[in-house]
């Protein structure tokens, strides 16, 4: 069978969020981007995690191609380091937009998918950590013709189909596909694997195929962007916390408790 | 029927009349059909609850449609969004807005793939642009910031607006008497793709639902101190939760993860013990009535969200604050 995962680069969300609880996270002349020029690139979390769902498929006995696609100008560092956690393929679609239109997005790697052969099962993760717009799958999915399921803990191959769980707000839910799916990823698949230091260096060498979306034949409407990212900016946070005072745990929480009281919020 | 229309869609049921999304996504809907001179139009898939009529008036609502059939019920993704794609094929709305649970995660951006319209989640705010285009601000970086983007170039536009991103106000025209119309789902015969073999069985009561809700994070320091949170969490009759780290690590079960991620709760407490206030995190409890923290750190950003705070060691004081409770 074959398996794409699309990936993405993105700033690490860590370090974005450590500047905006310090209260420095600022933006740029153009208004869009993050100025932090420390913060460092890396796949996003979920895609890691989608990644490690088709490693994890592969450990399991399933026989697998593994191709792994990004759009972006520049996507190859994170493409060498799928194809060292074990990628069979790397490809990248090229893409010059700091703030592509993800509709553009997912109709490239759609594209991509059908012209590199098609999918049994193409893994996104849930959302990207810095947009968290998630729906690059469900355009992909309805793109293709393929179902989706979204939030997947765990995936495995049933037949001509797969076993997916996934985590809802009641619970884990087990769903069954017997044909081509489009599943989302989730956190609680657990940790990513790490690549060895030999395979790092054996994926040094290898150069993702570019994609031109010219070469995808993809209609003209596709392509073109309708949904545009304008601006960024900081909320900012009206803050107005009283804070209590007391000299020891126990007079803090009794003036706690006190005050909560007072206000009705408990009995 | 050539006027331009904004649609709310919600799941019909006997809460879905009175849920505080089904407001705040009529506000949102009144206010951009004002600004761009439309009708609002409220699509209730599934039965229309008693009362919900007056309701949606007092919202400004002016039509209501209703697709009723019982392939619909429950959470059939593959019909619902070909009742919908055929729906909005039907009437052309120019915007259709869900309230953002899972399921709509799931239903809105293939409904606007299907349809070739364009897609927001996580949508904050839709405002009118002079030139007539809608303009949707929503959350990024787990609401670390907003993202401005502008719609235009296709021929319908479908956002999520996020939980308690807008507050509910009736419609300042006064109310409107809407009409109701059955629509037909026009399913065809297909069968589900997807097939549960296995339902989630939500154990006890859920967080989204609680009135008093006690997070532990990262500040509780190792494993068995969250304890402290169940205890205090019990003390005041409310649920135990916990912020994205502790799942993480193991230490709790995600159905107990409250976040972007995890559960969006609306509690009438929420009481964060050694939690530093990510956005990612407050994502799933800002819509708290009263919040309150405990933190060492009193530069700590949840701080600011705040209506009461204690700085100190959280182990010192849910102890304490356990003992108050319970006096």
């Amino acid at each position: 069978m074959r398996i794409v995962v699309c990936v993405k680069e993105v700033l690490d969300p860590d370090a974005v969020n450590n500047y905006a609880l310090a209260g420095h996270l600022e933006i740029g002349e153009d208004g869009k981007s993050l100025t932090q020029a420390a913060i460092p690139r890396l796949m996003n979390g979920f895609d890691e995690q989608a990644l490690e769902a088709a490693l994890r498929l592969r450990d399991a006995g399933a026989e697998c191609r593994i191709g792994v696609v990004s759009v972006g100008s520049d996507p190859a560092a994170i493409l060498k380091h799928a194809a060292a956690l074990g990628a069979d393929e790397i490809a990248a679609v090229a893409q010059e937009e700091a703030f592509p239109d993800y509709h553009v997005v997912a109709a490239l790697l759609a594209g991509y998918v059908r012209s590199s052969g098609g999918a049994d099962l193409v893994l996104c993760g849930r959302q990207a950590s810095d947009d968290d717009q998630g729906v690059v799958p469900a355009l992909i999915c309805e793109s293709l013709g393929m179902p989706l399921v979204t939030n997947a803990c765990s995936v495995e191959r049933v037949d001509a189909g797969f076993r997916i769980t996934r985590v809802t707000p009641d619970g884990d839910e087990g769903v069954e596909v017997s044909g081509p799916v489009v599943v989302t990823v989730s956190n609680e698949l657990g940790e990513p694997r790490y690549p060895t230091a030999a395979k790092k260096i054996a994926a040094r060498r290898m150069k993702p195929e570019i994609i031109t979306p010219q070469s995808l034949s993809l209609p003209d409407a596709e392509l073109q962007a309708r949904v545009v990212a304008q601006r960024q900016f900081v909320p900012t946070v009206q803050g107005s916390c009283e804070f209590l005072q007391g000299e020891t745990p126990g007079e803090l929480s009794e003036a706690l408790v006190a005050r909560l009281r007072q206000d009705g919020v408990i009995q | 029927m050539t006027s331009k229309r904004i649609v709310v869609c919600t799941q019909g049921g006997d809460e879905a009349a009175a849920s505080d999304a089904a407001e705040e996504a009529f506000t949102l809907g009144r206010r951009v059909a004002d600004a761009s001179e439309a009708r609002l139009c409220w699509l209730v898939v599934g039965p229309l609850a008693e009362g919900a009529t007056d309701r949606a008036g007092r919202f400004g609502v002016d039509d209501i449609d209703q697709i009723e059939d019982p392939r619909l019920d429950g959470f059939s993704p593959d019909a619902w969004v070909e009742a919908l794609a055929g729906y909005c094929q039907q009437e052309s709305p120019a915007l259709l807005i869900f309230g953002q649970t899972p399921e709509t995660r799931l239903v809105a951006p293939r409904l606007a793939g299907r349809l070739g319209a364009g897609v927001v989640m996580n949508t904050v705010d839709v405002a009118v642009t002079d030139g007539g285009d809608f303009e949707a601000t929503a959350s990024a970086y787990g609401g670390d910031t907003r993202v401005v983007y502008q719609l235009s170039g296709a021929p319908s536009y479908v956002v999520a607006l996020s939980a308690s991103a807008v507050s509910p106000e009736p419609a300042a025209g006064g109310p409107t008497s809407p009409q109701s119309r059955a629509v037909s789902a026009g399913l065809s015969g297909t069968d589900e793709r997807i097939r549960v073999i296995e339902e989630a069985k939500a154990e006890g009561p859920r967080l989204e639902e609680a009135d008093i809700i006690v997070s532990g994070g990262r500040g509780l320091g190792s494993p068995e101190n969250y304890k402290l949170v169940e205890q205090l969490a019990e003390a005041l009759g409310g649920l135990a939760g916990a912020s994205r780290p502790l799942v993480d690590e193991g230490w709790v079960d995600s159905s107990q993860q409250v976040g972007l991620t995890g559960k969006i709760t609306r509690p009438v407490l929420y009481l964060a013990a050694g939690i530093s206030g990510a956005s990612q995190h407050m994502a799933g409890c800002s819509a708290a009535k009263t919040i309150v923290a405990i933190n060492n750190d009193p530069d700590a950003a949840i701080f600011r969200y705040c209506r009461y705070g204690v700085v100190g060691d959280c182990l010192d004081i849910l102890p304490e604050l356990i003992r108050a409770v319970r006096s």
